[in-house]
């Protein structure tokens, strides 16, 4: 690659335009800012908030659940709590973590090229999704919202109004999506430096491209729906509401068209960092290039086609439930055979383990347990017995937190030090790792075995033959809860003490090490021109690998 | 329990599906341990055997056509079998056979109601099957979506308003109302079951007993006693909230039905005389009863308080909201927000119950009172238990 390595010495302090942070200062410079790092930054500071949020109603649902009747609330308190911890953990936070935070921050960088395609309307989603943001908290605030996250009707037809002003914020959030989709999709197509073609795109950047293409299509649905919902409410038509004539399963028709897609909105990035993570770490291409790339995609089209198994209990006809059944089965091929791609990789590699590494490891542990669970539910007349059973609450969050929230840990490692430029605490965040690690498997391992016990789901009160087991859930959920805690330290005190970070600390290949750290405010002083793929590593120079390979690290004194 | 045991993941097979169920199960379990082995130990030795070394680099990634196609199809064709065989069951389940017996259940938050052959209904929340026969229930819900889910059958379905959905079952292990069955708690119970709500049975006896007609034995003590037996659990799986800022008492300490956790029933899979004798007689007044002065009012009173009608329907003579109070209302004329009038006889209090939309009382529109459907004998100890509240003059 052809990039002048970050040596230009920065003349001025004031617009130094060689870092992106300190390119320009003060408040206004952040909120008005059409940087895509910024804008990038300013996402994940949101995500991180909205996680925390999240999670502390999942501590609390947890605690009530320690014990058989009421322990902590009440019915209505806790069904609220389940609610929210659903709906700020999908919408607020997962959906837009990699791709609008870490997706934002990297894609153009990758693409070697200045910014996104439309920079202001970059901007403009951030404000739409805050806007979005503030309309569910007011819900939050202002209301009783305890439909789950599904928003089911017609219970929630009849719900209290500030279903209404939740469904707006969802629905307003949709629009950052779309939008900023459809500048990923741009920007993909339109700027990609001279001489990166898409046999050498990034597969990071293959993964956000095709959730991009997921956000553009399905998230209207969604949009159509709660808007149908919000009608039903207001002007009581009768859309879903079977008192007003209207059908109850349509909703979940329109839902899961939305939904199921969302599922690969949700995990098609998890799987975009895994994939940078990996190669770096075994310093080798990805096996099977192409075809993870193009499974991306597959799974992008072939998602819109299995809603239906969702509703197998619902009473839909014995025909469609076949159809989304063999479907469904059908969409598993593309994500196993990343799996088997990705262990392939690591045969002959060179393999280091850091933290992201770390965690890139655990996503393919949980997610293989997730993906398997998965069929379990595809089959029919198994998944009558496991529907809505805690069997489904154990396997989602093996998909969603095992791979999505492990793929965004990952990143996050991984690419703290190009963002802040500081390094962190390894020994510290390995600890966090094997908390996290720990905590996850005993809190949904345990619900494995709950569920196909008969638990159903999203109940405030159990039989006491359930005691033992969500006993131990709980306490996985606290060591969770705590594994978190320390991964803040981590980052806390690199922000405030880390040692400076190099450009390249992990010796990767990939196009974002190329630059300075923290980046150039216009991601590189020249354009690039692309001479090799992200992966060539037996192609890259080794200057270009040099600036900071973990193992001279330690020569250097930066970091045991 | 006695007969068919659990495994650590599954409760025990009390169904003609559940082993087919469970087969499948089972089937795909152990080709995913198969799987996540393999992948964890080929990922477990390469990881070991690659790790970053000094002096040793990466090779380059090659290309192994064979290996993709192989690991692309292999799966695809064991997904096809599993999609096959998981079908079949699923229309094994949906086809319910021509001579199944059919029970009508009416899902309402936070209760199930059992509407037996012939009109029998018992409490909300008690549901009897004969065992070895087919079973069809068909089924509606008054206000929401709720969802009937019996895990020891491996029958779940969701119970939608405005429509009817159905699914059907042949129970193989009759639950028996003997001193075996008699549970404190749950945990007495096993899994598939729970210890179902407390019953009034006179002394010396046990409910089988009570249902096939037998008296208590000589020298048992006079009266009754409260026993708890342990059914088939029927759970609810379809959310269905709770009531705003009402402090519950817990499920464990029987308050039953007051939230979507706790929308339980108790299903008892009795013999097929057993069965036969529960739909002629019907349920018969609770035997806490039997020695009333006058037995309907009893009964009256005893489906006052275990239908829910006091969360509504006051007898104090004071409390008006959010129902009307029953002391006075046996021959009062009633003021309808139509502006028409009756006198509250037997017949009014008849309609009252099985179409309360019938006629609303002026002031009363604002809340719904649920459909109940009774049995004859059901409404008149309602109608005695109404009548009694209002002194003769
Ligand atoms: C959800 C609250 C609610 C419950 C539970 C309820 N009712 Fe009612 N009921 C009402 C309301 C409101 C009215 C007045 C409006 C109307 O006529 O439908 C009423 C009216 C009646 C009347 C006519 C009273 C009159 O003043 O004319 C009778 C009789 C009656 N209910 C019987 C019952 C019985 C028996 C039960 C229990 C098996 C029951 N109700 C349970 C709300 C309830
Ligand atoms: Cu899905
Ligand atoms: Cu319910």
């Amino acid at each position: 690659m052809a990039v002048e390595a970050g040596t230009a010495a920065p003349a001025a302090v004031e617009n130094d335009e060689s870092n992106y942070l300190t390119a320009k200062s003060g408040l206004k410079s952040w909120a008005l800012t059409v940087d895509h790092k910024r804008i990038g930054v300013m996402y994940l500071v949101s995500v991180i908030v909205a996680m925390f949020l999240g999670g502390i109603m999942a501590l609390l649902v947890r605690a009530e659940l320690m014990f058989a009747g009421e322990t902590l609330m009440e019915a209505d308190t806790y069904n609220q709590l389940f609610t929210l911890h659903g709906a700020i953990m999908v919408f607020l936070f997962i959906i837009p973590s990699i791709p609008a935070a870490l997706g934002n921050f990297f894609l153009p960088i990758m693409l070697g090229a200045k910014d996104v395609a439309f920079p202001k309307l970059n901007l403009g989603s951030f404000y739409i999704y805050v806007i979005g943001t503030v309309f569910t908290l007011i819900a939050i605030v202002a209301g009783r919202i305890d439909t789950g996250w599904t928003f089911y009707t017609p219970y929630s037809s009849r719900a209290d109004n500030a279903v209404i002003w939740m469904t707006l914020g969802v629905f307003i959030l949709g629009f950052s999506s779309i939008l900023t989709g459809l500048n990923f999709i741009a920007t993909t197509h339109k700027m990609r430096a001279p001489g990166l073609s898409w046999t050498r795109l990034p597969l990071f950047v293959w993964g956000i491209y095709a959730t991009s293409v997921i956000q553009v299509l399905a998230t209207p649905v969604l949009a159509i729906t709660l808007l149908l919902l919000i009608m039903e409410k207001t002007l009581t038509i009768g859309i879903f509401d079977p008192a007003l004539g209207g059908d109850p399963v349509l909703f979940q028709h329109f839902f899961w068209f939305y939904s199921h897609p969302a599922v690969y909105i949700m995990i098609l990035p998890g799987m975009a960092v895994i994939n940078e993570v990996i190669a770096t770490f075994s310093r080798r291409k990805i096996f099977g290039y192409m075809f993870v790339a193009m499974s991306s995609v597959a799974l992008a089209l072939l998602g819109f086609l299995v809603w239906g198994h969702h509703m197998f209990t619902s009473g839909m006809s014995e025909y469609s439930t076949m159809i989304f059944s063999a479907l469904t089965f059908l969409v598993a091929i593309p994500s196993g055979v990343k799996v088997f791609n990705w262990v392939a990789t690591l045969y002959q590699g060179s393999i280091s383990f850091e933290t992201p590494m770390l965690y890139a490891i655990g996503f393919l542990i949980l997610f293989t347990i997730g993906g398997l669970t998965g069929l379990f539910l595809g089959i029919l007349s198994v998944d009558i017995h496991l529907h809505d059973t805690y069997f489904v609450v154990a396997h989602f969050h093996y998909v969603m937190v095992g791979g999505t929230v492990f793929g965004f840990l990952s990143g996050m490692h991984y690419w703290w030090p190009k963002m802040t430029g500081k390094l962190y605490n390894e020994g510290l965040a390995r600890v966090a790792f094997g908390l996290i690690f720990l905590g996850f498997n005993i809190t949904f391992l345990s619900q494995f075995i709950m569920g196909s016990q008969g638990m159903p789901r999203r109940y405030y009160d159990y039989l006491d033959q359930f005691q033992p087991l969500h006993m131990t859930s709980s306490g996985g959920a606290f060591v969770l809860g705590f594994g978190f805690l320390v991964l803040a330290v981590v980052f806390i005190q690199s922000m405030i003490s880390g040692a400076k970070a190099p450009a390249n600390p992990w010796g990767s290949a990939g196009f974002e090490w190329m630059t300075t750290t923290p980046p150039h405010a216009h991601n590189f002083e020249t354009t690039p021109v692309i001479t090799r793929g992200p992966y060539d590593y037996h192609l890259a120079s080794e200057e270009e690998l040099f600036d900071g390979f973990p193992e001279d690290r330690a020569a250097q004194g930066a970091k045991a | 329990m006695t007969e068919p045991q659990g495994t650590i993941q599954l409760p025990p097979q009390l169904s003609t599906i559940a082993p087919e169920v469970d087969a499948m199960y089972y089937a795909i379990y152990w080709i995913s341990v198969a799987f996540a082995v393999a992948i964890f130990v080929a990922m477990g030795i390469f990881l070991y055997q690659y790790r970053r070394q000094p002096g040793r680099k990466a090779k380059p990634t090659g290309h192994n056509t064979f290996l993709e196609v192989f690991w692309t199809f292999t799966p695809l064709l064991l997904l096809l079998w599993l999609f096959v065989e998981g079908f079949e069951g699923y229309v094994k389940m949906s086809v319910a056979p021509e001579d199944s017996v059919e029970i009508r259940v009416r899902g309402m938050q936070w209760n199930w109601e059992f509407e037996h052959q012939g009109g029998v209904i018992d409490d909300l929340n008690r549901m009897k099957v004969p065992v070895d026969t087919p079973v069809k229930l068909v089924m509606s819900s008054s206000d929401v979506l709720h969802s009937f889910f019996v895990p020891g059958f491996r029958v779940k379905r969701d119970v939608v308003p405005g429509m009817y959905t159905s699914l059907w079952f042949e129970a193989t292990t009759p639950t028996p109302f003997t001193s075996e069955t008699e549970c404190q708690s749950d945990n007495d119970c096993g899994s598939g079951y729970h210890c179902g709500q407390p019953r009034e049975i006179p002394n010396g006896m046990n409910a089988d007993e009570l249902l096939m007609g037998g008296a208590p034995p000589e020298g048992a003590p006079e009266g009754t006693r409260e026993v708890r037996y342990c059914s088939v659990s029927v759970f609810c799986t379809e959310y269905c909230g709770a009531p705003e800022g009402i402090t519950l008492s817990a499920f464990s300490e029987g308050g039953y039905n007051s939230n979507h956790a706790t929308m339980m029933a108790d299903l008892r899979v009795l013999p097929v005389e057993g069965y036969d004798r529960f739909l002629e007689v019907g349920p018969p007044p609770p035997p806490e009863c039997a020695g009333a002065e006058d037995v309907n009012v009893c009964w009256g009173q005893s489906i006052y308080q275990g239908s829910g009608c006091i969360g509504c329907h006051g007898n104090d003579g004071v409390r008006q909201q959010p129902a009307p109070n029953w002391v006075g209302l046996w021959g009062a004329v009633r003021p309808f927000t139509d502006g028409s009038e009756r006198v509250a006889d037997e017949n009014y209090i008849r309609q009252s119950v099985l179409q309360p939309q019938s006629q609303i009382v002026a002031g009363y529109a604002a809340v719904n009172m649920p459909v109940y459907r009774f049995s004859d004998r059901q409404l008149d100890a309602v109608i005695a238990y109404i009548r009694s509240l209002t002194p003769d003059e």
